[in-house]
């Protein structure tokens, strides 16, 4: 291809942006020439989002030399998704691990991954990012994270491998990162939208235009600011579950009546940014929702920590039948698919309820909260529970006695549950009950990477110069289906490795 | 602009400390500013077209001491919305509050906390 197609393609707008135009709408937002253009700033590395991809890379840039790299980040606060996350970190062969002898390493962890991922998802980048994940958790202890000392086992996986930070939070993990972040000298700027790239004549990515100072919907606030970046640019942006139409296009049930778990900024517009630039997209239509959310809460709220911990000891109830309906630790799909299937006899939704043993429930402090801020009840009897959520109480009592019986054998022979980690957990009274609905949140498709964090070209295969992505933008890693507690390492190590290879480290 | 007509239209009843200031609504305890006319004490200019910059409120009111106010202990300890779980001390004071609208505080997009001293 010659490089008069390659900038027709990619929609050149000559010159515009030199003289410092404000462009009004964000559909304008294409890339423009570094030809004799103004610069505003000039950096050597420019991270666009700061969550735990942008914030990894930061600091591992400053670790390998880098003397000037910007976080670029819209919003007024720091943190995206990653700061409202649930603070579950997977990762193999760590010290906990070693310490409560449990057997596992990069290959298990990978052929769980694989298994959630249905055959499509990207082996070799789960294997890098497996056999770096313990990395990545030591830079964020390094940091001053703190993680409760011991392990989960959530759905999918096949051994515990979960750490949580004893926040239950991912901001017990953004805090630190940033703080250290402005502790080696990474710089920070929020109220910075990211709305194009600037490109050499060889198409290669010479710097990205900001807008500045922004507020978040008002599109024509700030003004346009050309940042030159030498070494390359991140960009580190988070998936796009707020964005209605996009997840929409790819999948038409997810309407805005759908709840999302996601932070306001998860809108994809710098991910459409690099497939107009020729990026591959990958995936976009596999669009995970949360099994373990409620209807009861805004977002992520306090039932999902909740549900994660609980679900390995307790039963998931179907209010129609009284019967268990899931493996309640099966991969998120399969749930979310299972609960969404839960409907009254005219079709209309009807969130299942989760039952625990109130003495295993309290073991996990987001117990205390689920109560406190009523998005979760406490029960003497199945008859009060049956009473309060309409179910039909003899099948309830069957189930229980049924459920109890397999933890007894330790073998579920209703869905086939590892019931490794339920062992000597009966469900028995006080209960504590919290209803289940899925909602939108995470997006396993978004452009291609290789290894190196690099961006792929759909037209030459090769790596688009000077353009590096890593995190929830990035597609196809995961498969179908992404594993919980698998994205934190994935964002961090992929961070990381975009930082080496831009520092040719 | 848009932000004084929202505040005029809007239906929900603002504390008593944003009050009508001449054409605008404002705090009272910023009256002073008002009767003299001296917009450029946050906007920078005397005739703002424009929002003030997030450092503004931070002239005269410190995050610091903010913090030690509104701070909460035992299992409510990272929810004072000054030095925060998710944030720390680095949301921008407009995140939560307008000095010429009725705003929310930006935990209510996901949690019921009570915030019972707080001014819209
Ligand atoms: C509620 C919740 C709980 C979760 N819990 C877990 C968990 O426990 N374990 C786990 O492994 N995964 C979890 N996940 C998934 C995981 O948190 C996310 O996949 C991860 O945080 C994504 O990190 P990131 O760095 O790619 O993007 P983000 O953390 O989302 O950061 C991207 C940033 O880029 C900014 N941005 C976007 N567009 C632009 C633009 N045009 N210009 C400038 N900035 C822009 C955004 O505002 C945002 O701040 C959870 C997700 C959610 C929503």
């Amino acid at each position: 291809m010659n490089k008069i197609d390659f900038l027709t393609r990619r929609n050149f707008i000559k010159g515009l942006g030199a003289t410092g135009v404000v462009f009004a709408a964000p559909s304008m937002a294409t890339a423009i020439a570094a030809d004799g253009i103004h610069w505003d700033e000039q950096v050597e590395m420019a991270i666009i989002g700061s969550g735990f991809a942008g914030l990894a890379a930061g600091i591992e840039a400053i670790k390998h030399g880098c003397k000037a790299v910007t976080i670029y980040e819209k919003m007024a606060v720091y943190g995206g998704n990653s700061a409202i996350n649930g603070g579950l970190f997977a990762a193999p062969n760590t010290p906990l691990q070693q310490q409560k002898g449990i057997n596992d390493s990069v290959d298990i962890m990978v052929a769980d991954q694989l298994k959630s991922g249905r055959g499509v998802a990207d082996e070799k980048l789960l294997r890098h990012i497996a056999s770096h994940a313990r990395d990545a958790l030591q830079m964020t202890i390094d940091a001053g994270a703190e993680y409760y000392p011991y392990l989960q086992q959530l759905g999918g996986h096949s051994v515990p491998r979960t750490y949580q930070t004893k926040v239950s939070c991912g901001a017990g993990i953004t805090q630190p990162l940033l703080h250290e972040c402005r502790k080696v000298g990474v710089t920070l700027q929020n109220r910075s939208k990211f709305e194009g790239f600037i490109l050499t004549k060889e198409g290669a990515v010479a710097g990205i235009r900001i807008r500045y100072p922004y507020y978040f919907e008002d599109e024509n606030s700030g003004n346009i600011v050309n940042i030159r970046a030498s070494k390359g640019v991140l960009v580190a942006t988070g998936g796009f579950a707020q964005n209605v139409n996009l997840r929409m296009a790819q999948d038409p049930t997810l309407t805005a009546e759908v709840g999302c778990t996601n932070a306001k900024g998860a809108t994809g517009e710098a991910m459409l940014e690099m497939f107009r630039l020729g990026a591959v997209p990958v995936h976009l239509a596999y669009i995970q929702s949360g099994p373990w959310a409620s209807p009861d809460e805004g977002g992520f709220g306090y039932v999902s920590n909740y549900a994660i911990f609980n679900f390995p000891h307790s039963i998931a109830v179907n209010c129609l039948t009284g019967k268990r309906f899931m493996n309640e630790i099966a991969d998120r799909k399969t749930r979310a698919d299972a609960e969404l299937a839960c409907r009254d006899a005219a079709g209309k939704p009807l969130p299942p309820i989760m039952i625990t043993s109130y003495a295993h429930a309290k073991e996990h402090p987001t117990c205390e909260k689920v109560l406190k801020y009523g998005v979760g009840w406490k029960f003497d009897s199945l008859q009060a529970i049956a009473k309060r959520f309409n179910i039909p109480l003899q099948p309830l009592q069957q189930q229980v006695d049924e459920y109890n019986a397999y933890v007894k054998a330790g073998d579920d022979k209703q869905f086939g549950k590892s019931m490794a980690k339920a062992k000597d957990m009966y469900i028995a009274a006080p209960y504590t009950v919290v209803r289940l609905w899925p909602k939108v949140h995470y997006c396993q498709g978004g452009v291609q990477v290789n290894a190196n964090a690099e961006v792929l070209d759909s037209n030459t295969g090769k790596a688009i110069k000077g353009l590096y992505a890593a995190g929830e933008v990035c597609g196809g890693i995961h498969g179908v289906s992404r594993l919980g507690s698998c994205s934190i390492p994935e964002c961090m190590v992929m961070g990381m490795t975009a930082a080496r290879s831009m520092m040719g480290a | 602009m848009m932000a004084m007509l929202l505040a005029f239209s809007s239906t929900v009843v603002a504390g008593e400390t944003l009050v009508a200031q001449g054409k605008i609504l404002g705090r009272s305890y910023h009256q002073q500013l008002y009767t003299q006319h001296k917009c450029a004490a946050c906007h920078g200019v005397d005739k703002p077209s424009s929002r003030a910059p997030d450092n503004s409120c931070l002239k005269c009111h410190s995050v610091d001491k903010l913090a030690q106010q509104t701070a909460r202990q035992g299992d409510e300890l990272w929810q004072n919305p000054h030095n925060n779980l998710h944030y720390g001390k680095d949301v921008p004071c407009t995140e939560c509050h307008g000095e010429h609208v009725v705003k929310q505080p930006l935990c209510k997009d996901c949690h019921t906390f009570k915030f019972s001293n707080f001014k819209e």
